[in-house]
């Protein structure tokens, strides 16, 4: 496996998709962060007071809201750009057993997760700590639930990363996978998720799922706990990888 | 091209590629029927046949990028999939557009040898080797159609390979290029090792290839030497043409 991961460690530093995807995931954590405290006195906000343990929870989690979709793309486009640019028939030569390409792709960007996830978790502490300062609000790094708000976004992050290898092994067009990625996480679940009937049902959408993993999201949709939201995500991604795998990947390469 | 350049084989039988009644059927249309070959060490094999004839799909299939319907290829007795370091028994440059075009060749390369165990170094080697060692920090998206071609030609190098098995490898060559090909091709046969090259352009496999193998319509209509099918139609061309026109007289 060793030789085929540095291949695949390779294949992703060698373009410069990596670095627009993490500037644009670090710029949303600075964003949704800034916006966060900036309208934390509004008397409307939905936020918890950041003095508090459970709005500095939410600020930090807002470091996945980015990430986690922009780390699908990139485990997306790394998949499905093998049969994009036909590169898969020297991947498929080199390895003929294909299941441990999609393999050491996973490996990857999972990796690949952890550093958005860590990258833009900082960006929001290097946002938060001057800004809450000046406000007079003491930031303890290793506040009450944060550690876990940590661990759920890098969670978040890369099991999402797992959702894209899977989408893209199963799919293979490029196009289609990416769209139908966006589509579904801002226009299709958001949909389904505003119906408050539909709630029990929702709780357990990829979405969801990953909202849960941080306990935080803007809607009014119920949560699952945080294992059980970590679960049902790892499922989805672990759905697709297999199927990708098994049904997809084998497929002749013309 | 120095002479010398390869190694020559210790065991020749690695090098046979035997296909033994390939099939393969797209939407109920036989895109290959039955088609058995061997391709012998230390001889370049011209596999030679009109567009649509089966060629790629027949190299695909050996390749284990094809699934056959039926049949079954071998390289050194074994199937593709099983080679535990293909790369180092078959080098294949099957197209001229399985790059990305924001790598640079060497990079390209690179992910090749890293994923096949090879030294990186070996990138470097190859690119020197076809002719591209001051393109190779420059993106593939600027390369033209013949560098792309030697790029393809310099990744089925990488490991050294027994077998090489090369689909119209001389699209987009100058003519340099192809009088350097066919050099090349003609010394790593001598070295004990095969070549199987598909090609269209008859004239220059004329000067080329020790044998040839023949497919028209998906079926198999000849396997002879050069020697052999000269005696019985005069030049490559006419026998081409003779065998692919008149299907009704099969050998």
């Amino acid at each position: 496996m060793r030789p085929l991961i540095i291949s695949e460690v390779h294949k992703l530093f060698s373009t410069r998709l990596w670095l627009w995807l993490l500037l644009a995931s670090m710029a949303l954590a600075a964003l949704y962060a800034s916006l966060l405290i900036g309208f934390s006195d509004d008397p409307d906000t939905m936020t918890a007071p950041l003095d508090s343990p459970a709005g500095q929870q939410t600020l930090f989690a807002v470091a996945s809201g980015g990430a986690n979709t922009l780390v699908a793309v990139l485990a997306a486009i790394g998949v499905t750009g093998e049969f994009r640019h036909r590169t898969a028939t020297a991947t498929f030569l080199a390895t003929p057993r294909r299941r441990r390409v999609v393999l050491a792709k996973l490996l990857v960007y999972v990796a690949a997760g952890v550093g958005y996830a860590i990258a833009c978790l900082v960006v929001v502490a290097s946002i938060a700590w001057p800004w809450l300062s000046a406000k007079g609000i003491d930031l303890g790094l290793l506040g009450e639930g944060l550690p876990s708000t940590y661990a759920g976004v890098v969670a978040d992050v890369t099991l999402f990363a797992m959702v894209g290898v899977g989408l893209g092994a199963l799919v293979r067009n490029q196009v289609a996978t990416v769209v139908g990625l966006l589509v579904y996480r801002f226009v299709a679940e958001p949909m389904v998720t505003a119906v408050p009937a539909l709630s029990d049902w929702t709780a357990y959408l990829p979405g969801s799922a990953s909202a849960a993993l941080t306990q935080v999201s803007l809607s009014t949709q119920n949560y699952l706990d945080p294992w059980l939201g970590g679960l049902v995500l790892t499922g989805y991604g672990l759905l697709l990888v297999i199927v990708g795998a098994r049904v997809s990947v084998g497929r002749d390469v013309t | 091209m120095r002479v010398n350049l390869f190694r020559e084989l210790a065991c020749a039988a690695d090098a046979r590629v035997e296909v033994r009644g390939l099939t393969k059927h797209y939407g109920g249309v036989a895109a290959v029927d039955d088609v058995s070959f061997t391709v012998e060490p230390g001889s370049v094999t011209g596999f030679l046949g009109p567009n649509g004839a089966g060629k790629t799909t027949t190299l695909r299939m050996i390749l284990g990028l094809v699934r056959p319907d039926r049949g079954r290829a071998t390289i050194g007795g074994a199937g593709y999939a099983d080679l535990a370091r293909p790369l180092e028994i078959v080098g294949a440059a099957l197209d001229s557009t399985g790059f990305h075009p924001g790598r640079t060749g060497l990079d390209h390369l690179r992910i090749y040898a890293a994923a096949a165990a090879l030294p990186s170094s070996r990138a470097a080697t190859v690119l020197g080797v076809v002719g591209l060692g001051d393109a190779g920090n420059r993106k593939v998206g600027g390369y033209s159609l013949g560098m792309r071609q030697r790029l393809a030609l310099a990744t089925a190098l990488l490991g050294d390979p027994a077998v090489l098995i090369l689909d119209e490898p001389a699209n987009g060559l100058d003519p340099e290029g192809i009088v350097w090909l066919r050099r090349f091709l003609k010394e790593y046969a001598e070295a004990g090792r095969s070549v199987l090259v598909s090609s269209h352009v008859l004239t220059e496999m004329q000067q080329l290839v020790d044998r040839v193998v023949i497919l028209h319509r998906g079926r198999l209509i000849r396997e002879a030497t050069l020697a052999e099918l000269s005696g019985d139609h005069g030049d490559l061309e006419t026998a081409f043409f003779e065998l692919t026109t008149n299907q009704e007289i099969r050998p």
